[in-house]
């Protein structure tokens, strides 16, 4: 009974002396004065992944910048969502690595589940999943990609390491909103160990 | 011993028919066709011809196997000596292509063939017109052609030139490429001696084993069979090449020992070095080393060893010689001549030569004399015709005897010796 | 020939085969399958790959069971270790001068190499030197056959099968050892058969369909088994198609009596399916003559109306005989109760008695004979016709048969063939002499042996020597064939379409028959048909004279001389040519071209436009074989089913549908079908059809006889001036009926018409291989190229009646049997 009373006391002894708002308050003036953890993306941050990461595909060259796609069809064989489409032809000009070189190589990113199936199976390193994840579209049928689209150099090259933030411009082109890394400017190498 | 099969060899005009017969020529065929061909079967048979030509199979026995009631039959004369080392017949085609000829003769009459064939090697240009040359004399003297010696029995001889190809020493592969085809082997069953030439029965005869024939009618079987051992009896040529002092052609009994060869025949090694390896016939007959010299030189004693005497082309190497070389030349030699029919001949003879190359210029892993075995294990027995397993003796003869040479090389790049 | 039984063990099991069957076949028996490469059933044994070795107690060596037949008490073993290591050895031998590109190479997924390694192969490879390259390129032997020799495991199945089964022999191994190439000699184009054998039996992907070149891997395909439609040997094929195209045609060695063979026709062909030329619509013709697309509510109704028009006596139909059994049984059954008319046939180029001729003595209305039966015979006798071009199938069956067994072939035929190689005798009659031939062979054979049967009393009275001055063939030679076809134990005839062509030689056939069934034991005959589906359309009923199942009409209707006559004189007012081109075949041009326009209203109903379609008030469009589901029946009376691989594309019906609701409009109580419900009918109504069950299946026979034949015995050369040639007309090689000259790939292997000739013609002409000549005769000239042919003699003359615009029978007279065209060198302009 007399515990009671005595938590009544206290209670209003803190309540006069707004000590729980000066706890919450001294949480946000502490942030208020520490290093910010909030990546500024899209406008001047982005967060560039792993090598092992798995988004949007590309599709590779060789050193003389030819196509190492040999439109086998392997990948769409493995694929389990069935959301790569290939059709070979032939073509001698050295466009491929080989004289087969796919007519159509397109992938469905609506049905794509990012399994990494089609890169195991490709028996030239030709396809692999790089590291764009800015995969939001207004309509279904953009969200297909097709071979002139994947051929493109990848943003993020291949050997880079990743794993960090950097610096990006927030664009508005033709062809839709687009937030460019510069990975020569690294932000944040460490970011995990400031969560 | 008095020569048999050489006595004329290095005779200025010893080629010509009137030479030959001034030498008691053509007697031994006269006194055959007085026989009953059956007669002269049995006479083979009992003298213990065994085929020069490599496989030692009993002459006579070959020849009772002809259907007796065929109408057409043929001979074949193997005359397509194309392995490394040996050289035997082109001594006797060239210098006494009369006795090649009276041994055909004599060889058709008993089995019976009206036609026959000379496949001769390619490159032998100078035997071939010889032995054409000897053909026409033979025609002219009748000898040859209808109603030889006006006993109604007539025979023609073909001279047929191969095109460069051992394959076509096979006997089938040879029978392929008198017919116009790709000389391959064929499969056996049937044996040529019931399908042959044309499908026809036909009998293979190595030209030495021809050329045994006028002796064996004119002094008896009897005479053969007491010259060398039991199993294997009668003159025989050793071909002796490599690092001797006296290279060439030896005729001596069948079962003379290896080292009496090299050493009393051949005039010893070369500028005095120790002897290495010696290969007692042809390169596809494993070699033997000095410890083995004692080896008589037949087809028993030589089979009992792990060798063989094969057509009796003797190669002698001293102890200058690189045994991975040595094992590379002979692997080239067998890649190059592997006609392609059969899948581990022509891929693993190619195989194993790139990888004997490879340790011979210096770009050997560890591993690659287990893989040279593994690989041999894998071809041996299982190929079309003899070749590949000829490759594969040849190349285990090698690794048994001289393995540390090849890790040698493996290792440091570079020669032992 | 007794062949004996032999019992031996296969790992411990024991089986008993005939005398004479390989291991290889016998291991299959007690359930033990061996791997091979060079193996093929059919072909010469070879035994180089050493997949299929064996152990044998007692054989030193291993032993390839692809070549070594078995012998009594023989103790096999085919699962050891030893024979399990020597796969794997040989798969790694093999695979050392492969170039691994499976994922460039169309047979991949569907290789053998690629098979037979997952099974036995080593899981590790130890090859670690340069391979063998004998190109960077794959090169191009023909222009459907795409070669890749480094992928070659050296099988030599495409020498043998091009030797031995399409008897061509243009393939052959260059160079020696690893540098063995099978190729043409020098790598050069291909002049061959351009069949595509040596594709099929490749056993990896060193010989490639061109056509087939990078379009999909095995596993994008769907497939559905078909029938081929381009002639009646009937081969079984699976037909495949990537999306909605059809992107090849194979046959499956496990499936249909072809096995793998298949002709340049079969394997090609299947590209019409999918010609940018089709008709999509149904059309109706305009006042202008123009064409306006219509709906199928509309085509329909004016069908109907102009039916109801015409009334019974004015109207007729003509079905193709390569639709399907369903479709012809429903067309006479919409002739016959809808239209009410008996006035319809299923060819435009002989008339219906000599077809009733053709059917009693080839056997057509009996049950089925097997062309292998027949191959088999001890004496096989092909007569008339063009059998190495008609039936290219049936001409590589009896090839490799007569090539094992060794048995006698004989020939008789106007023009030069291909089989004319593996024949024992060859002789060439003038054309429409068969019946003379036959008489005179008869003739020899009275002579040979006394024999009393009624019909041969006229025999007597005729000589040998004056037949054979009819008919062109040597007199020793038709004694020779006389005497080979007494001391034979069986006999197979082969009887062409010549026979149907100019009336001539079926009741001499029935004779000979007749006679040879009173002395040989055994004898067949084998109707060879050009068209895919002509037996079951005899059977089926589509004929003036003949109901289903060969019963007599009970009101005979006119043939298609009879219809053109009617429309010629303006009683026609109401005509269906479904899928068969009258204008283009009927031997008589000019006038079928007035006849036609003389209709009251035409309805074509094909796959493209053809010669007759332009002429047609109403077009409609015609599903093709691979779009629908039916039954054919092929020459041997084999009755096939087969499938579709896609549906028709847009507004393309098949005929069922179209002839149900065509039937439907007018009588309510035809029914619209499927085709399994007229197969039902089938089976009720159709004699020799209702035990028919499964995907393939002999037919029974029916009993009536469809006519008297009683041979005339008197003959006459067909007339023909000095220097003038008979003209023959038939499908070529690459060309079937009308249908082939929309398909891109077939066009490329023979792309317009030509007029072939024998070589002692061409010399006197004075022209080579490809030279232009004239052909002219009745007023038409055409410049065509020359093709020669070994083996044709002098006077006559071929030319396929396969190409709209350049049609033979612009040269025909139908007041002959034989027309005749005069030809020239053609020169050009200045020359």
């Amino acid at each position: 009974m007399k515990e009671k009373k005595r938590e009544g006391v206290l209670d209003i002894l803190k309540k006069v002396l707004f000590v729980d708002i000066l706890k919450g308050l001294s949480v946000t003036l502490k942030y208020n004065v520490s290093r910010s953890v909030t990546v500024r993306y899209p406008d001047e941050e982005k967060w560039i992944p792993y090598q092992r990461f798995r988004g949007a595909h590309t599709l590779n060259r060789d050193e003389e910048g030819r196509e190492l796609c040999v439109a086998c069809e392997l990948c769409v064989k493995a694929c389990p969502t069935g959301c790569i489409t290939v059709v070979p032809q032939e073509d001698d000009t050295g466009r491929g690595i080989a004289d087969r070189v796919p007519k159509i190589w397109k992938v469905d990113l609506v049905r794509c589940l990012f399994c990494g199936y089609c890169e195991d199976a490709c028996p030239t390193t030709a396809v692999r999943l790089g590291r764009d994840y800015e995969l939001a579209c207004f309509n279904r049928t953009d969200a297909v990609r097709d071979r002139e689209r994947l051929l493109r150099p990848q943003e993020v090259p291949e050997g880079f390491e990743g794993g960090m933030v950097v610096s990006a411009r927030f664009e508005r082109t033709k062809e839709g909103i687009r937030v460019k890394p510069d990975i020569w400017k690294p932000r944040d190498k460490d970011w995990w160990k400031k969560v | 011993m008095e020569k048999v099969l050489l006595k004329n060899l290095g005779r200025e005009g010893a080629h010509t028919v009137d030479s030959y017969l001034s030498g008691g020529g053509y007697e031994a065929l006269r006194k055959a066709l007085g026989m009953e061909p059956e007669d002269i079967i049995q006479m083979v048979k009992d003298s213990g011809l065994r085929g020069r030509g490599g496989a030692g199979f009993p002459t006579g026995l070959k020849w009772s196997f002809i259907p007796k009631d065929a109408p057409e039959k043929y001979l074949c004369c193997n005359a397509d000596e194309g392995e490394p080392g040996t050289f035997k017949d082109r001594g006797i085609m060239e210098y006494d292509p009369h006795l090649l000829l009276e041994g055909m003769a004599i060889a058709s009459y008993a089995i019976g063939a009206h036609k026959a064939y000379i496949y001769i090697r390619g490159e032998f240009l100078f035997a071939a017109r010889r032995l054409q040359e000897a053909i026409l004399e033979a025609y002219e003297k009748g000898f040859l052609g209808e109603n030889i010696l006006g006993t109604g029995f007539s025979l023609d001889i073909y001279v047929h030139r191969g095109f460069g190809a051992y394959i076509c020493g096979e006997e089938t592969a040879l029978l392929e490429s008198i017919e116009g085809y790709r000389g391959q082997p064929r499969k056996k069953p049937p044996f040529p001696a019931l399908s042959g030439l044309y499908g026809k029965p036909t009998v293979i005869n190595n030209v030495e084993t021809l050329a045994c024939l006028p002796a064996i009618v004119n002094r008896g079987a009897e005479w053969f069979a007491s010259i060398g051992p039991e199993k294997s009896p009668g003159p025989k040529i050793f071909g002796v090449s490599g690092h001797v002092e006296r290279p060439g052609l030896y005729e001596l009994p069948m079962g003379t020992p290896l080292r009496e060869i090299v050493y009393e025949h051949a005039g010893g090694i070369r500028e005095g070095r120790r002897l290495k390896a010696v290969i007692p016939g042809g390169v596809s007959a494993p070699l033997l080393t000095e410890s083995e010299l004692h080896t008589p030189m037949d087809f028993d004693s030589l089979a009992k060893i792990g060798s063989m005497l094969g057509s009796g082309g003797v190669i002698v190497m001293d102890e200058t010689t690189c045994m991975v070389k040595t094992a590379y030349i002979i692997m080239r030699f067998f890649s190059h001549e592997s006609c392609g029919k059969c899948t581990p001949c022509r891929e693993g003879t190619t195989w194993l030569k790139k990888i004997v190359e490879r340790i011979e210029h210096g770009r050997g892993v560890p591993g690659d004399v287990e893989l040279l075995e593994s690989l041999c294990d894998n071809i041996f027995g299982r190929t079309f015709c003899p070749l590949g397993d000829g490759a594969v003796m040849a190349l285990r003869g090698v690794l048994k005897n001289f393995r540390e040479e090849f890790q040698y090389h493996i290792e440091h790049k570079r020669c032992m010796v | 020939m007794t062949t004996g039984l032999v019992t031996l063990k296969i790992n411990g099991r024991e089986v008993t085969v005939r005398e004479g069957t390989l291991i290889l076949d016998a291991a299959k028996e007690a359930g033990f399958d061996i791997p091979t490469f060079c193996y093929q059933a059919n072909l010469s044994g070879l035994g180089s790959c050493r997949m299929c070795l064996v152990e044998i107690e007692g054989q030193r060596k291993l032993q390839p069971s692809c070549i070594t037949p078995v012998m009594p008490d023989m103790n096999v073993f085919t699962e050891t270790d030893t024979v399990k290591m020597t796969r794997s050895a040989m798969l790694e031998f093999l695979l050392s001068n492969h170039p691994l590109d499976c994922p460039v190479c169309d047979k991949g997924g569907e290789c053998e190499l690629q098979d037979l390694v997952y099974k036995h192969g080593p899981r590790k490879g130890r090859f670690a030197e340069d391979k063998v390259r004998h190109h960077d390129k794959d090169y191009i032997l023909s222009p459907v056959i795409v070669k890749n020799a480094n992928r070659c495991v050296q099988c030599m199945r495409c020498v043998r099968v091009c030797k031995e089964v399409v008897g061509r022999g243009v393939l052959g191994a260059v160079g020696r050892g690893v540098h063995q190439e099978e190729t043409s000699f020098l790598r050069t184009r291909l002049d061959c058969d351009h069949c595509g054998m040596c594709i099929e039996v490749c056993p990896v992907g060193s010989f490639m369909r061109l056509p087939y070149r990078y379009r999909a891997r095995p596993w994008d395909l769907v497939s559905a088994r078909s029938v081929c439609g381009y002639c009646a040997t009937g081969c079984r094929l699976t037909l495949e198609r990537r999306g909605d195209t059809v992107v090849r045609a194979i046959a499956n060695p496990e499936d249909g009596f072809n096995r793998k063979l298949l002709c340049a026709r079969g394997r090609f062909g299947y590209d019409v399916m999918n010609s940018e030329e089709r008709i999509k619509t149904p059309l109706v013709k305009e006042r202008d003559g123009s064409f306006r697309p219509v709906s199928w509510d509309r085509a329909l109704e004016l069908m109907k109306e102009a039916i109801l028009r015409a009334g019974p006596e004015r109207a007729a139909g003509v079905a193709s005989a390569t639709l399907t059994n369903e479709e012809l049984y429903l067309f006479q059954k919409f002739m016959r109760k809808v239209v009410g008319t008996a006035n319809m046939d299923s060819t435009s180029r002989w008339s219906a008695e000599s077809s009733l001729k053709f059917m009693e003595a080839a056997g057509i209305r009996g049950g089925g004979t097997s062309v292998y039966q027949c191959a088999e015979s001890d004496v096989v006798v092909v007569l008339g016709g063009q059998l190495s071009e008609e039936n290219p199938v049936t001409d590589y069956i009896l090839r490799y048969i007569n090539g094992a067994r060794r048995n006698t072939l004989v020939i008789a035929s106007p023009r030069g063939m291909k089989l004319d190689s593996s024949a024992q005798l060859s002789v060439r009659t003038v054309p429409a002499t068969t019946g003379a031939f036959i008489a005179a062979l008869l003739k020899a054979l009275v002579e040979k042996k006394e024999v009393s049967m009624e019909g041969m009393e006229a025999v007597k009275g005729l000589t040998v020597e004056e037949l054979s001055g009819v008919c062109g063939v040597n007199a020793d030679d038709i004694r020779w064939i006389a005497a080979r076809l007494l001391t034979a134990g069986s006999v197979g005839v082969l009887a062409g379409t010549d026979m149907l062509r100019y009336d001539d030689g079926a009741e001499e056939l029935a004779l000979l028959v007749r006679l040879l069934e009173n002395t040989v034991r055994d004898v067949r005959v084998l109707p060879l048909l050009d068209r895919a589906n002509q037996r079951g359309a005899w059977d089926m009923g589509v004929h003036p004279y003949l109901e289903p199942g060969y019963r007599p009409a009970q009101r005979r209707g006119h043939d298609v001389h009879g219809i053109v006559e009617l429309a010629d004189s303006g009683g026609l007012g109401f005509l269906y040519l479904l899928g068969e081109d009258v204008l283009g075949l009927y031997p008589d041009r000019a006038g079928v071209e007035r006849a036609l326009s003389r209709v009251g209203f035409l309805v074509v109903q094909d796959s493209f436009m053809t010669g007759s379609a332009p002429m047609a008030n109403l077009v409609l469009p015609m599903a093709m074989y691979g779009e629908k589901h039916g039954t054919m029946t092929n020459q041997e009376g084999r009755v096939q089913r087969m499938e579709a691989v896609r549906r028709p594309e847009g507004e393309v019906r098949t005929p069922l549908e179209t002839i149900g609701r065509a039937g439907n409009l007018i009588e309510k109580d035809f029914p619209v079908v499927r085709p399994g419900d007229v197969w039902k009918e089938i089976q009720k109504q159709v004699p020799g059809y209702g035990e028919v069950r499964g995907m393939e299946a002999f037919k029974g026979a029916s009993a009536d006889q469809v006519a008297e034949l009683k041979p005339s015995f008197s003959y006459a050369v067909p007339e023909r001036a000095e220097g003038e040639f008979w003209l023959l007309t038939g499908n070529h090689l690459f060309h079937g009926a009308r249908l082939s000259q929309h398909s891109g790939i077939l066009r490329e292997l023979l792309g317009g018409c030509v007029v072939e000739i024998g070589s002692t013609a061409a010399q006197r002409l004075g022209v080579g291989e490809g030279d232009m000549v004239e052909v002219e005769a009745r007023g038409y000239r055409e410049r065509l190229p020359v093709r020669i042919r070994e083996g044709t003699p002098d006077g006559v003359a071929f030319m396929p009646e396969n190409f709209d615009g350049k049609d033979a029978n612009r040269f025909f007279d139908k007041d002959r049997v034989v027309s005749t065209v005069r030809i020239r060198p053609y020169k050009k302009q200045g020359e």
